[in-house]
């Protein structure tokens, strides 16, 4: 087979550093996993990361995340009737991980996610009776995805039974979670995802940029030397973040229960991955646009700035966006998804947790990747030659719908009404340098009932 | 010569996981090592200078198989406007797979008389007036030019890494196309050389 100059050049310099790939070079860049608090609390939620390091920023609190990350989505391998075993098999392999590794960044936070095919197939009759459902909407808390206006048309929706996110400071945690869940044998993998994100905030090369310029991306020495992401700017502002447990099912009252306490700290996820066209939003944006579009117009932001405060005091209203529309004829990124992915009002949890006005719903975990779009897939046409700048997309949201609420508001469709954009049209945010190529939704059952979960009710 | 560049970039990449691209190196080291190139082509640019009626800059050096030769086979626009304001495109193209694939473009600009960067009218259903040059970064000297570089540029210099300076009243621009084989990185390097290689060539 004949290589391209960048096939040869990228293929001889991942074959260099081992058979791991491009991604060992994660762990030369990094010089392997950073200083983190040792111990932390098993949280009765799957998806929140204890001892998380937080840092300042441009004078902006900055959650660090993970460096590495995997995620793998599978079919379910066993038959109805195998499933109370294959439920205590699985539960044992994760809770020997939770034994090994302490769930946080310097040790491994597993996530395990599932489907609704999984809940179609395996326990229809139980979902129908215990799977949460969305107040606001009317429905089940877990929602097909669907594309949205600024998705390609060809962004497939997938159909897996779970999927298995692994997030550690150290790739040797998550490869050895990986081994294990497959050791199983309780699943057939359909896919499996890798990226990193993190580095640079203490004035190093952040590996979004080496990684990038290591794989020769077009647009790699455009990307800021400190940068934590490929597009340049930060995204992990503390308070940008939501807090705690705000994203469970039970803490805003989005979601009935159904009278049950089964998925109870459990919580709705969305997955995707998205192409990203760097090298056309560092030579066809100006700094100032890449401001406007990354998070709103008018904002005054020094040059060269790379964390952009995001508290509560910075919030846009749809009013504000409106404004924003008919003075520029632009509404930006974050502005827009303000609007629905922020409290309106101040709210009590029912744990008595007090969350302000303007703070942050979805808990976010994405991060950056060279997958074209995937490292591997049983599906040939999923596994490109060449590596390729994205981001796997991974967000907990307390419902599908309040995802969906979300992410329509980035395309210019607001509680009050529709800002009418050309399909991925450059003055709507972000939207003309990304490419949607894969969604699906997922429940977070509660650690408690993580494995296969409802097959024993 | 499509043959030449693709061998080219073959030993290039060779060369950049032993010791750096040879390619790179030779273009940083080119100038302190060799006399300072000259205007192989002086009758084109010489009469461009007279219709213009201010000096204008010829390129001793163009990245192969460009020549700065004013009508020859890779100058698809030589252009007087009105104003006086000039352009002078070279462009070489393969569309070819591979290392074979790929595009060289050189723009050489200049507006006498003016030295504000104009205005460009971008396109799309947003469009809008822009300045024509915009993030400006660091800037290069060579030749007695002192160019400021800049990365988001419009119209024939779009998707162009972009060097701005001025002389006697009039703003000057030479910019090169950030496409495969080349990166940005890479074309910067070129833009430097370009730069250094650049001959007056004044009214007569």
């Amino acid at each position: 087979m004949k290589l391209t100059r960048r096939q040869f050049v990228v293929g001889t310099a991942a074959g260099a550093v081992g058979a791991a790939g491009i991604y060992e070079l994660v762990d030369q860049f990094s010089g392997g996993s950073p200083q983190r608090a040792a111990g932390a609390v098993k949280l009765p939620e799957q998806h929140l990361l204890e001892g998380v390091r937080v840092v300042r920023d441009d004078g902006v609190e900055v959650l660090v995340p993970p460096l590495h990350h995997q995620i793998l989505t599978a079919r379910v391998a066993v038959d109805r009737s195998e499933l109370a075993n294959a439920r205590v098999e699985l539960e044992r392999e994760l809770a020997g991980l939770d034994d090994d590794y302490a769930p946080s960044p310097a040790g491994l936070g597993v996530t395990v996610a599932w489907g609704r095919p999984y809940f179609d197939r395996f326990v229809p009759a139980a979902a129908r009776r215990l799977l949460p459902l969305d107040r606001r909407a009317g429905k089940p808390v877990l929602i097909d995805a669907e594309r949205f206006p600024s998705d390609p048309e060809d962004t497939r929706l997938e159909q897996n039974h779970v999927a298995f996110l692994l997030r550690s400071d150290a790739r040797d945690h998550i490869e050895d979670a990986a081994k294990r869940i497959r050791g199983t044998k309780l699943f057939d993998v359909t896919s499996v995802r890798r990226g990193f994100a993190g580095g640079g905030f203490d004035g190093e090369q952040s590996l979004p940029k080496q990684m990038a310029e290591a794989a020769q991306i077009p647009g790699a020495d455009l990307i800021p030397e400190t940068a934590e992401l490929f597009l340049g700017f930060t995204s992990t502002q503390r308070a940008g973040m939501g807090p705690g447990g705000i994203a469970n099912f039970e803490t805003l009252g989005y979601v009935d229960l159904r009278g049950s306490d089964y998925f109870r700290h459990g919580t709705h996820m969305h997955l995707s991955h998205i192409h990203e066209d760097v090298e056309a939003w560092y030579l066809n944006f100006d700094f100032d646009e890449r401001v406007a579009t990354a998070f709103r117009p008018n904002l005054d932001v020094k040059q060269g700035t790379q964390t952009v405060r995001q508290g509560p005091q910075d919030v846009s209203s749809e009013a504000d966006v409106r404004r924003d529309f008919h003075s520029s004829g632009r509404i930006g990124h974050s502005a827009p998804i303000q609007t629905t992915s922020r409290l309106l009002a101040d709210h009590v949890g029912e744990d008595g947790t007090v969350f302000v006005k303007g703070t942050a719903i979805p808990v976010r975990a994405d991060f950056n990747t060279l997958d074209n779009p995937f490292a591997w897939s049983e599906r040939s046409d999923e596994v490109g030659v060449l590596p390729a700048a994205g981001v796997h997309f991974v967000v907990f949201n307390p419902t599908g719908d309040d995802f969906r609420r979300n992410r329509l508001a980035m395309d210019g469709h607001l509680p009050g009404g529709t800002i009418p954009f050309p399909p991925r049209g450059r003055e709507q945010g972000f939207n003309s340098v990304l490419s949607t190529t894969h969604r699906q939704n997922f429940i977070v059952p509660p650690r408690r009932h993580r494995s296969f979960p409802l097959s024993e009710v | 010569m499509r043959g030449l560049l693709a061998t080219g970039l073959v030993l290039c990449a060779c060369a950049a996981l032993a010791a750096g691209c040879g390619e790179a190196r030779k273009a940083d080291a080119a100038p302190a090592a060799k006399p300072k190139p000259t205007c192989a082509y002086r009758a084109g640019w010489q009469k461009l200078a007279d219709k213009v009626r201010v000096p204008v800059y010829c390129p001793g050096w163009l990245p192969d198989p460009l020549t700065s030769q004013i009508g020859g086979r890779w100058n698809n626009i030589n252009s007087v406007s009105k104003d006086r304001s000039w352009l002078e495109s070279f462009v070489w193209q393969e569309t070819g797979g591979g290392a074979a694939g790929g595009e060289l473009h050189v723009n050489l600009r200049g507006y006498p008389g003016r030295t504000a960067i104009p205005t460009c009218r971008t396109g799309g259903s947003d469009s809008r007036d822009v300045a024509c040059f915009r993030d400006p970064g660091q800037t290069f000297s060579a030749n007695g030019i002192t160019a400021r570089l800049y990365r988001v540029n419009e119209d024939a210099d779009t998707w162009h890494a972009l060097l701005l300076w001025r002389k006697g009243g009039t703003l000057y621009t030479l910019s090169e196309h950030v496409a495969p084989p080349l990166t940005f990185d890479h074309v910067v390097r070129y833009l430097k050389r370009e730069l250094a290689s650049l001959e007056l060539i004044r009214p007569a």
